[in-house]
């Protein structure tokens, strides 16, 4: 299967001048992935390890003191791969919600506060497409909408008249409304609640779907990615760590951080005491020389302190950046 | 209507006290500082070298002090305060007497509207056009260049730009006249009118228009550049809407909202003028009237203005309060 998206060996860092000394904050740091059509990936990790950096510099959108250090980040159109962080400006502006599109996390103020929800959305149709498609896709948004209980009324609300949840769900039906192949999703469910966040999963389900295209989920809630993820990449410190279909990451999670993480997930009946990773993510300033996860890991070895523990499959489809897969499968 | 019982009628209460408090505040104050006009009237003609007669100056004074209101105790006087403004008659005018003040402002008033607010209204056009531009290319060469130009014009007083103004283009290449336009004139419509009254307003226009232009200018560059970074502009612009739509729906739109209330408390202030750009054009408005009223103590005519003032602002703040929701659909009348 050939990917839809691919990032290579990807190097995105803040810069950071504070009273004169520069500050490298190594928020991506190496990452290469492959995401394929017609597959819900989630992104895992805790606060801070680079997850929504990763998101935005797919999206294209690398600003300071965001910056490019290197690798590439490759779209996959017409059988071609455009390299999309060195696209014209009016060509990445095109694409933006016509090919890739993106939820950002927490949709609180992301609507024109003056306007009411159906300008917004001419707005961003009438900077797309021509005259005479912007009623049906418009229709389709309000089909969107009503299929998940939102009536389409609520296009001719104002935003600071829809709750949090609501808001969520219309930037939902926006971000899809130009039948994107890639949707980017940045945290979409934090800061709801439990109903509005199933809410937002179905929909998120649904437009998949119906579009046949790619999602990229964000969040560190491993109960959603178990719900809704085809594969799963698990980050750690700007690199991803280990990465596989979401049923073998589960049942056979390869690196110790992702058992840490799957394993202080509650379970029914078992009332035992959750253990979660000693100590505290490292800082994205000053990484630990070797496997930045080695201050943490109960099974450290010698070479884990000096050497980064390359991403090689273990089994097909099934990754992981941990010496201890050669221990484990004596494959070394 | 649960709008007219909840919100407008306590807002017109509201209106009407603020009024009756402000003109309250006009009658009293000038008679807590225990100085009597009609005994400094006396004085002056006194110190003229007019010899007066004890009965003359006595039945003198009993004159004045009708015309001034000053007659009976202060309760008297402040009921013919309230009748003198419902009829719109604030008696005679002392430096211009007979004249009653109602006349005055009837002459004075058209050329400071006309002046003040076209001049106000053009400013504020220019400034928040100009300003938003400029704010929102403001990483651009040219925005910088502008915005060091508006800096170095705006902290100069009004009446040292018009006398540059004045140095320029009435003197050294004298293609306008040095003001002079002659005071208390009654306005009438016709051609040679109207190209006169160009004519002499056009130098005073343009220092207010620059000087308050620079304003607003200012004001709104800072307000466009906040707003840039809103949210709803960066996801709007993530989601690649046209910039044309971008500068006008997303940030002008949202960055005019204080500049209207601004304009209108701006506008609210007609009847004060702009006493400084009408002295140094010597231009017969409101500012200027003003100013000689409370020099000679004609105590008629400046009750009359602050009276009319006060009633603009208060009307100008509650016509906006009414409107506002209009532009900005989170405030609801409550």
């Amino acid at each position: 299967m050939s990917a839809i998206l691919r990032v290579q060996d990807l190097q995105t860092f803040y810069v950071l001048e504070v009273l004169g000394t520069r500050k490298v904050v190594k928020a991506v740091n190496g990452v290469s992935l492959d995401i394929h059509e017609n597959e819900v990936y989630g992104i895992a990790g805790e606060s801070g390890c680079g997850k929504t950096t990763l998101l935005r510099a797919m999206f294209g959108n690398i600003e300071p003191p965001l910056r490019h250090f290197g690798g590439k980040v490759l779209y996959r159109m017409d059988g071609e791969y455009l390299d999309a962080l060195s696209l014209p400006l009016h060509k990445s502006r095109e694409m933006r919600f016509t090919y890739i599109a993106y939820v950002p996390q927490g949709s609180m103020s992301i609507f024109n506060p003056v306007s009411k929800l159906r300008a917004t959305f001419m707005d961003f149709l009438e900077s797309h497409v021509p005259g005479t498609m912007r009623k049906s896709l418009l229709a389709l948004a309000e089909k969107h909408l009503e299929s998940l209980g939102l009536s389409a009324r609520v296009l001719d609300a104002y935003p600071h008249q829809l709750s949090g949840g609501m808001r969520q769900r219309v930037s939902i039906a926006l971000a899809t409304l130009l039948r994107p192949r890639v949707i980017l999703a940045d945290e979409p469910t934090t800061a709801l609640d439990v109903v509005a966040q199933r809410a937002v999963l179905q929909l998120l389900a649904a437009v998949q779907k119906e579009l046949q295209n790619t999602i990229v989920l964000v969040t560190h809630d491993m109960g959603i990615h178990a719900t809704i993820a085809t594969r799963l990449g698990i980050m750690y410190a700007g690199k991803i760590v280990e990465e596989g279909y979401t049923p073998d990451v589960f049942a056979s999670p390869l690196h110790p951080y992702t058992q840490f993480l799957i394993h202080s997930l509650p379970r029914i009946g078992d009332k035992r005491v959750r253990e979660s990773a000693p100590g505290n993510p490292p800082s994205l300033l000053h990484l630990p020389p070797g496997c930045p996860f080695h201050p943490r890991c109960p099974y450290v070895l010698a070479r884990c302190r000096e050497e980064v523990p390359p991403l090689l499959e273990v089994t097909p489809g099934h990754r992981v950046a941990c010496f201890l897969r050669e221990v484990n499968h004596g494959t070394a | 209507m649960r709008f007219v019982r909840d919100y407008l009628i306590p807002r017109l209460i509201q209106y009407v006290l603020v009024i009756f408090f402000g003109i309250t505040a006009v009658f009293l104050i000038p008679r807590l500082t225990g100085q009597d006009p009609v005994l400094e009237v006396i004085a002056q003609i006194q110190t003229q070298g007019a010899s007066l007669d004890p009965v003359a100056v006595k039945s003198l004074m009993e004159s004045l002090r009708e015309l001034y209101g000053l007659k009976g105790t202060l309760g008297e006087q402040y009921l013919t305060m309230w009748k003198r403004i419902f009829s719109l008659d604030f008696g005679p005018s002392l430096f211009q007497f007979p004249a009653p003040v109602s006349m005055l402002l009837r002459i004075y008033l058209p050329w400071t509207i006309g002046l003040f607010a076209t001049s106000t209204i053009l400013a504020w056009i220019l400034g928040n056009i100009l300003g938003g531009v400029a704010g929102y290319f403001s990483q651009k060469r040219w925005s910088k260049v502008l915005d060091a130009v508006i800096m170095l014009i705006r902290p100069i007083p009004h009446y040292i730009f018009g006398v540059i103004l004045l140095i320029l283009f009435a003197y050294l290449w004298a293609i306008f006249p040095a003001g002079g336009l002659m005071l208390g004139r009654k306005a009438v419509f016709n051609l040679r009118f109207v190209m006169t009254v160009l004519r002499y307003s056009f130098l005073p226009a343009l220092t207010l228009v620059i000087l308050g232009g620079a304003a607003w200018f200012q004001q709104m560059k800072l307000l466009v550049q906040n707003i840039k970074r809103e949210d709803f502009v960066q996801y709007a612009s993530a989601g690649g809407v046209k910039e044309r739509i971008l500068i006008s729906r997303y940030v002008m739109r949202n960055a005019m909202l204080p500049q209207v209330t601004q304009l209108a408390l701006v506008l609210g202030q007609v009847f004060s003028g702009v006493l400084m750009v009408e002295m140094v054009f010597s231009y017969p408005g409101m500012g200027l009237l003003l100013y000689r009223g409370v020099t000679r103590g004609d105590y008629n005519l400046v009750m009359g203005i602050t009276v009319l003032s006060i009633f603009t602002i208060t009307t100008a703040v509650l016509v906006l309060d009414l409107l506002y929701p209009l532009l900005d659909p989170r405030i609801r009348h409550r």
